[in-house]
């Protein structure tokens, strides 16, 4: 291919100058956000572009010593609603799709057609009854009510992947771990589950980033009384803060750090799970 | 032993090949166990959080619901006739309109531009596409903060505008202005997911169909038109598809940069509207029809698109 086409684009100097040239404009954001985290809060009203010479670590200890301890409460949320609700979205919706791609009844398509609209649903639609209901279970403004949630809306996705991947799996795999004597339960988990391997990293990668990211969710259903995530916490600070771009640039980055770990050691999985439905075959 | 061993056999064949009769009704109760255990977890929550969610805006949107108006009363269609003589709905409609888009045109056609051009073996292209991705992993909060200190009046692009002699934009302070750049900052995070998309599209092309078109004397542009546009069709589905229903989901970039601003409702979605209405004036029947309203334009836009698509992918 690379043969073929080389000559349909121009010189051989042509594509690296071109995607240079396009990349560093694309990136000036990434570069402001980086540079200004370790540069001193003056300097980021005054020179927003420069570099940051010489680098200063003192935004991040800033944000870590802060005495109302918001990054520190921040993150401990995150990471509580975030694992809890994936660990749940991935059994869940591992079994519930494994279950309609394996049933062939009226009903189990009429769920999965149900299931499958739910992708297009905005949270902004359903975030109103949300609160009552949530306030019916005494779930509002907690941790638990925010990761059923996010378990509610994400399932469809989660449902979306595994049941695809569990069509490409045949089925006489399962019903000869049936026949040696076990049970539904552990022919699952045992046999199954680990041949979704692939779907669960991509649903997984999925779920971690959006819920990681998520605003107006955490904002509306924990409220200002039950804490912040880390995107609410950013939110909250540049309303008090609107002077110290330096707490904000560290508080950023901080939030940024798990999420942006987490897509480059599993980069690879992360483009298959986007493009396993961009191609057919 | 041999006993257990028989015992242990006869057991799950009887499941596989149950015989007529007595085992009927256990073979009922075994599908109902399956359910309970397999189907229902999923399905009860997401009837909880989402179904009956849905199914309340429906019938919110039919009351005047106030939480401090103790006299919830059924009004019927009332809102509904309201929200079609109420200018701030209407501009939110146009603003949804204008969003979708530039949303669903721009990072279309740059992503596939961005993709061809990356489409190369080798460490210098996969260094560029890790850098094309990462906004996709960030928060719409921390892409919006940045974009607002970027675009502000004394920000980075007025300084670096001014050099070469240009007077300063207002980007997110002219009311005329502020829209298209809130909607240029959302497809510059969602360019990411179009450039993946298509890389993959471009990958899944066979080598062998460029040379054969080379052979037949076909010009770049013939091979890109009858080539690779048509076996595209899949990824443009998707990303199309995606963003139809990112952009009317376009709520947090909003709140943070502009709030809806600057003037009257410049860059006030449905879905911010609607959020606004329920949680801050607190007109939750009104607020629910906005959101049934949003529900059916989402639903039909993206059925209609899905099927013009897909039957593009299936005429090849």
């Amino acid at each position: 291919m690379r043969t073929t086409n080389s000559s349909a684009y121009g010189g051989t100097w042509m594509r690296p100058l071109a995607v240079t040239a396009l990349g560093a404009v694309f990136a000036v954001p990434l570069y402001v956000v980086l540079a200004n985290t370790f540069k001193p809060g003056a300097d980021i009203a005054s020179s927003p572009a420069a570099l940051p010479a010489p680098p200063t670590l003192d935004n991040l200890q800033a944000v870590m010593d802060r005495p109302d301890h918001l990054f520190w409460a921040s993150l401990t949320n995150s990471l509580l609603v975030t694992t809890l609700s994936v660990v749940v979205l991935t059994v869940l919706s591992a079994m519930l799709g494994h279950y309609l791609a394996r049933t062939n009844s009226r009903w189990g398509r009429a769920a999965t057609l149900l299931l499958l609209s739910g992708l297009m649903i905005p949270p902004q639609v359903i975030l109103l009854p949300i609160t009552h209901v949530l306030r019916i279970f005494h779930l509002m403004a907690t941790v638990q009510g925010l990761v059923l949630f996010n378990v509610g809306y994400y399932v469809p996705f989660g449902v979306f992947v595994f049941a695809g991947f569990v069509r490409t799996i045949p089925v006489e795999l399962e019903e000869a771990a049936a026949i040696d004597g076990a049970g539904r339960l552990t022919v699952f988990w045992r046999i199954v589950f680990p041949l979704l391997r692939p779907a669960t990293a991509s649903a997984v990668i999925f779920f971690g980033v959006w819920i990681w990211n998520d605003f107006i969710d955490p904002l509306i259903i924990l409220g200002p009384g039950s804490g912040t995530t880390v995107t609410t916490g950013i939110y909250r600070a540049i309303g008090q803060y609107q002077a110290d771009y330096g707490t904000v640039f560290g508080l950023m980055f901080l939030a940024t750090l798990p999420v942006l770990i987490l897509y480059l050691v599993l980069q690879k999985q992360f483009v298959q799970g986007l493009t396993s439905g961009a191609t057919k075959g | 032993m041999a006993i257990d061993v028989r015992t242990v056999r006869s057991q799950p064949v009887s499941r596989v090949r149950p015989a007529a009769g007595r085992s009927r009704s256990r073979r009922i109760r075994a599908a109902l166990a399956r359910f309970g255990v397999f189907g229902a977890p999923g399905l009860l929550v997401y009837g909880c959080f989402v179904l009956a969610p849905v199914g309340l805006s429906f019938w919110y949107s039919l009351t005047n619901y106030n939480p401090f108006n103790p006299q919830t009363r059924f009004v019927g269609l009332d809102n509904y006739r309201m929200l079609f003589g109420d200018d701030e709905f209407l501009t939110s409609l146009r603003v949804t309109s204008v969003l979708t888009v530039i949303l669903v045109i721009v990072p279309n056609l740059a992503g596939l531009g961005v993709a061809m051009l990356l489409n190369r073996k080798g460490w210098f292209y996969n260094t560029w596409r890790g850098v094309f991705f990462v906004p996709m992993v960030l928060s719409s909060v921390v892409v919006s903060i940045v974009w607002t200190r970027l675009l502000a009046d004394d920000g980075v692009v007025n300084q670096a505008l001014g050099w070469i002699g240009v007077s300063p934009v207002g980007w997110l302070s002219d009311p005329s202005l502020a829209l298209y750049s809130v909607a240029g900052i959302m497809a510059w995070q969602m360019l990411g997911f179009c450039v993946v998309v298509y890389l993959a599209g471009l990958q899944s092309v066979p080598a062998e169909l460029y040379e054969a078109a080379s052979i037949d004397g076909a010009a770049p542009f013939a091979r890109f038109r009858h080539v690779t546009w048509p076996l595209l069709a899949p990824a443009l589905t998707i990303n199309t598809v995606v963003l139809l229903i990112s952009a009317f989901k376009a709520y947090d970039h909003i709140q943070v940069i502009t709030n809806g601003g600057p003037g009257s409702g410049t860059t006030a979605t449905v879905a911010f509207l609607t959020l606004q209405t329920g949680f801050i004036a607190n007109h939750q029947g009104y607020a629910s029809a906005m959101a049934v309203v949003m529900l059916l334009i989402v639903a039909t836009a993206s059925a209609v698109v899905l099927r013009l698509l897909q039957r593009r992918e299936v005429d090849l």
